[in-house]
């Protein structure tokens, strides 16, 4: 028995190690560039790390039973009834019980840090219509534009509207999300913090053109920001 | 009304009604086929002129108004003229007008030749193979969609299709899937075994149960004719947003009105199920000696009855606004678009576990009888499925954290939706523990419920993320969705409806199938399966949305091998249609119960008898006692033996 649990272990670290390198070596989140995001891939390592252990269990247990207690066809013998455990049945309960609520915690408290509105933050309203996007800074002129412009630094509080069906409005790279939905606002913060050149996609399907309902998204220094408002504003 | 039986001496009824009439009179006018077509016809003419007489009553312009004469005729009044052709109504329409009924002969009892299969046949074996055998070919439709398109997605740009049919197969595709195939073949592979399980002659409403039947085909049908009409399929995804959905060309119409058949089904089933198993059960089966399946069934038939009528009703609001104009949820009228969603949603999570519950039951059956050994936690598993069902009606607003509703919503329901990954843990332990010093025979439906045990952990981790809004808000509505619903759909559910298809194979034909062939079919499966849909969550977090036809170049290399791999996805279906067809014709006759297993249906022959048992059988024990000496589950010759036999195992 003792040699059967070394065996057993051995193989879910093995497993276990597969899997997280998997999650190491390939890049599967957008390189963040906003606070925000930051928040967000920290509860994603989180869940890979919780995730990693559990399907390696699983899969060890399984892949051990299959090895260890296979038995050809023509076998006519029974396994030892075993009913159940209740230790075991409690184990099974209880520790997935404190992983999931750990995790509710820590997202909840990151999801209530990315809703917190700073001082000085940027108003920019998002409106969304079949196909496209255009965003305006009502408090910077009264001027509208198709490319999205961020100075990095500074919280943006984006209000999302749109004019026919439902859109969603995205940056990977900024992490945040939220539908523009048409007859109420809605609304989502980011803070850039860090310059680049991003994508804004839509992710609601929205009719014909929703898969070309793309935007350019630049973040700029706050000087290079003040110009280009200087540039829109003429 | 435990288990009444009808005499198995069926020879004192007349076989067959006859009609006084000549056999052409017969034809046109008995039930049938042929029947079923004219009545279509008639129904569509009838409602067709119903239309035009009262638009002109009122005056109103233009007279002719395809969309509501397509929806009174086309799909309400041709339908019914279709079940009262076939027969469905023939008995009920007797009995209320006073004449006289058929004599309840069973005539409609038992398949003798294939033709059997395409009447309204009243047997719950006939009738769960009349499931499974349309819900295939569904399931084949919806396949060669998920071809098309992906091979239109093998590269950014459009290639094959333009974007209107775009939408319009991967809509189109989801919804065969989940309401022509999941639902449905679970209810099929219940339909067959549930009553045999419980030991009853059959379900409890058989005349209901085959009017549930015919229902199907008809919503089949209908999703897709949706490409004949003009401006083509719906478009809108299964999910069917509005306003999206009020936008749409007309063939948006024929998803607000195949999902009510498609539910109407549903439901009526569902129905049959919990009266059949409350109170059908052979004496000395009480809750606690159930198989799993019947538990299983059991709490899918209370999900499906609780949640179905909200989807018909999300359905009916938004056809109201498309050809009534009314505006259930049109902003400018004083609409209230997030209500769709709200109401979608509080029928679509319960019908995530309606598409999932059944196959807990079939892997719980398959797992026990291939390792040998009782099933681990028997009733903590029964009592997780409960769990699951109070659960799963308190975490619909998970589908909608990026949605705009109320913010305070959001916690309250990620903390509802974590918990449900409780009792679905205590589920997949308790399996793998079922297999702990088991004697494991590798049989195909034990690789395909293994398949799904782990497959199924990967789709209720990516759950897990998903669970927790901060990673949603990242990974919503992109491709990450499309793995999560395929881990959990395909790797899931599917992977168990395989099991249970392999696993009754030989009681539904008195065949056996080919193992060889099974298990080519099911490494083939489980390997392009992961080739195909593990890579999506990663073209799904680095920034790819879900249902587009166009995409960034960056993910140009990613999507191609996708595509191939889904190719050889599509394939390895080929080698199972291909190993049920020959062995269903001349595979080896197989015995009564090829895997020993001791639940019900394995006591009788293969196939059934025609009221599957000729004794009523008298349950003595729970139904996973493996290994345990002496035990039986039920005792199936109530001879002085036998009685002798009950009486020392009670004792
Ligand atoms: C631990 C268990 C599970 C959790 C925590 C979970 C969580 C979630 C969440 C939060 C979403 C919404 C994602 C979004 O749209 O942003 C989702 C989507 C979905 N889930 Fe699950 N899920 C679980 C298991 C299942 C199961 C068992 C099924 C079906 C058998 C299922 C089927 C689906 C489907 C079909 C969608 C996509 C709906 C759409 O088209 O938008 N999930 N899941
Ligand atoms: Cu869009
Ligand atoms: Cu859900």
């Amino acid at each position: 028995m003792r040699k059967g649990i070394v065996q057993l272990v051995a193989i879910g670290v093995v497993i276990g190690v597969a899997v997280a390198l998997v999650a190491v070596l390939f890049q599967w989140l957008p390189e963040s560039a906003s606070e925000e995001f930051d928040r967000i891939q920290d509860i994603y390592w989180f869940a890979t790390w919780m995730s990693v252990v559990i399907f390696a269990v699983v899969a060890a247990v399984v892949v051990y039973s299959v090895w260890k207690w296979r038995v050809p066809p023509d076998d006519d013998a029974e396994g030892p009834p075993i009913h159940g455990h209740t230790g075991l049945e409690i184990a099974w309960t209880a520790v997935p019980a404190i992983l999931v609520i750990a995790l509710g915690i820590v997202s909840a408290v990151v999801l209530s840090r990315n809703a917190e509105e700073k001082e000085g933050a940027l108003e920019v309203r998002a409106l969304g219509q079949q196909f496209a996007w255009t965003f305006e800074y009502p408090e910077l002129g009264d001027f509208e534009t198709g490319e999205l412009v961020l100075p990095v630094g500074r919280q943006a509080q984006f209000t999302m509207e749109s004019v026919d069906v439902i859109h969603s409005f995205w940056v990977p790279n900024l992490g945040q999300k939220m539908d523009a939905v048409p007859g109420i606002e809605t609304e989502i913060f980011v803070t850039p913090k860090r310059t680049g050149e991003f994508a804004v996609v839509c992710t609601e399907l929205c009719g014909l053109g929703h898969a070309t309902m793309r935007a350019k998204a630049r973040v700029v220094t706050p000087a290079e920001f003040d110009q280009w408002i200087e540039e829109q504003r003429t | 009304m435990t288990a009444t039986h009808p005499s198995p001496d069926v020879q004192q009824y007349p076989a067959h009604f006859e009609p006084p009439h000549g056999s052409t009179w017969r034809t046109f006018f008995g039930p049938g086929l042929v029947r079923g077509a004219w009545m279509t016809v008639a129904g569509f003419l009838i409602g067709m002129l119903l239309v035009l007489a009262l638009r002109w009553w009122w005056g109103w312009e233009p007279l002719w108004n395809t969309e509501v004469i397509l929806v009174v005729g086309g799909m309400v009044l041709a339908p019914i003229g279709f079940l009262a052709g076939i027969g469905s109504f023939d008995y009920w329409l007797h009995y209320i007008s006073g004449r006289p009924t058929r004599p309840e002969d069973h005539s409609g009892h038992g398949a003798k030749t294939w033709k059997d299969y395409f009447r309204v046949n009243t047997d719950h074996k006939v009738i769960g193979i009349q499931y499974l055998v349309t819900t295939f070919a569904f399931f084949t439709i919806g396949g060669l969609m998920a071809m098309f398109f992906r091979a239109e997605l093998a590269q950014p740009g459009l290639q094959f299709v333009d974007s209107q049919t775009f939408n319009g197969l991967v809509s189109v595709h989801a919804t065969l899937m989940i309401f022509l195939f999941i639902i449905p073949a679970f209810a099929g592979l219940a339909n067959f075994a549930v009553p045999l399980m419980l030991g009853a002659p059959d379900m409890a409403f058989p005349r209901l149960n085959a009017l549930s039947f015919w229902l199907l085909p008809i919503a089949g049908l209908m999703f897709v004719a949706s490409f004949l009409a003009p401006g083509g399929a719906f478009g809108a995804g299964w999910t069917g947003y509005a306003p999206l959905a009020e936008g749409q060309p007309l063939g948006q119409t024929f998803f607000n009105m195949g999902v009510q058949w498609a539910g109407a089904s549903s439901i009526m089933t569902a129905l049959n199920f919990l009266v059949t198993i409350i109170t059908m059960r052979a004496p000395g089966m009480t809750f606690w000696r159930m198989p799993l399946l019947v538990w299983a069934n059991f709490t899918t038939s209370l999900l499906v009855v609780l949640a179905t009528p909200f989807i018909a009703g999300s359905q009916f609001f938004v056809m109201f606004d498309r050809v009534m104009h009314t505006s259930f949820f049109v902003p400018e009228g004083g609409g209230y678009v997030l209500g769709y969603q709200h109401i979608f949603w509080f029928y679509s999570h319960p019908a995530v576990y309606i598409m999932m519950l059944p196959g807990f039951g079939i892997v719980s059956e398959v797992i026990s009888s291939m390792s040998r050994k009782p099933i681990f936690g028997y009733r903590l598993m029964a009592l997780s499925l409960l769990g699951i069902l109070v659960l799963g009606f308190s975490v619909w607003a998970h589908h909608m954290f990026v949605a705009g509703m109320a913010d305070w919503l959001r916690v309250p329901m990620m903390i509802t939706t974590l918990l449900i990954a409780i009792p679905t843990g205590i589920k997949v332990f308790s399996w793998i523990a079922t297999l702990w010093r088991g004697r494991i025979h590798l049989t195909t439906p034990m690789l395909f419920a293994l398949g799904f045990v782990t497959m199924f952990v990967i789709g209720g981790l990516s759950g897990i993320y998903l669970g927790s809004v901060p990673i949603d808000i990242a990974a919503s509505d992109t491709y990450f969705i499309v793995a999560h619903i395929h881990y959990v759909l395909f790797g899931g559910s599917v992977f168990t409806i395989y099991a249970g298809v392999y696993y009754w194979f030989p009681k539904m034909t008195g065949r056996m199938y080919s193992e060889t062939l099974g298990k080519w079919h099911f490494w083939m499966t489980f390997l392009s399966f992961n080739a195909t849909f593990f890579p999506m969550h990663y073209v799904g977090l680095r920034g790819m949305p879900r249902r587009v036809f166009d995409y960034d170049e960056a993910f140009g290399n990613m999507n191609l091998f996708i595509s191939i791999a889904s190719f050889v996805l599509g394939a390895s279906f080929v080698l199972f249609v291909y190993n049920v067809i020959t062995s269903w014709q001349r595979g080896p006759v197989a015995e009564a119960n090829p895997w020993r297993a001791r639940t019900l249906e394995w006591q009788v022959s293969s196939p059934p008898p025609i009221f599957n048992f000729d004794e009523i059988p008298q349950v003595v024990g729970g139904p996973y006692e493996y290994g345990v000496p002496g035990a039986r589950h039920a005792i199936l010759t109530p001879t002085k033996e036998a009685q002798k036999e009950a009486e020392e195992v009670h004792a």
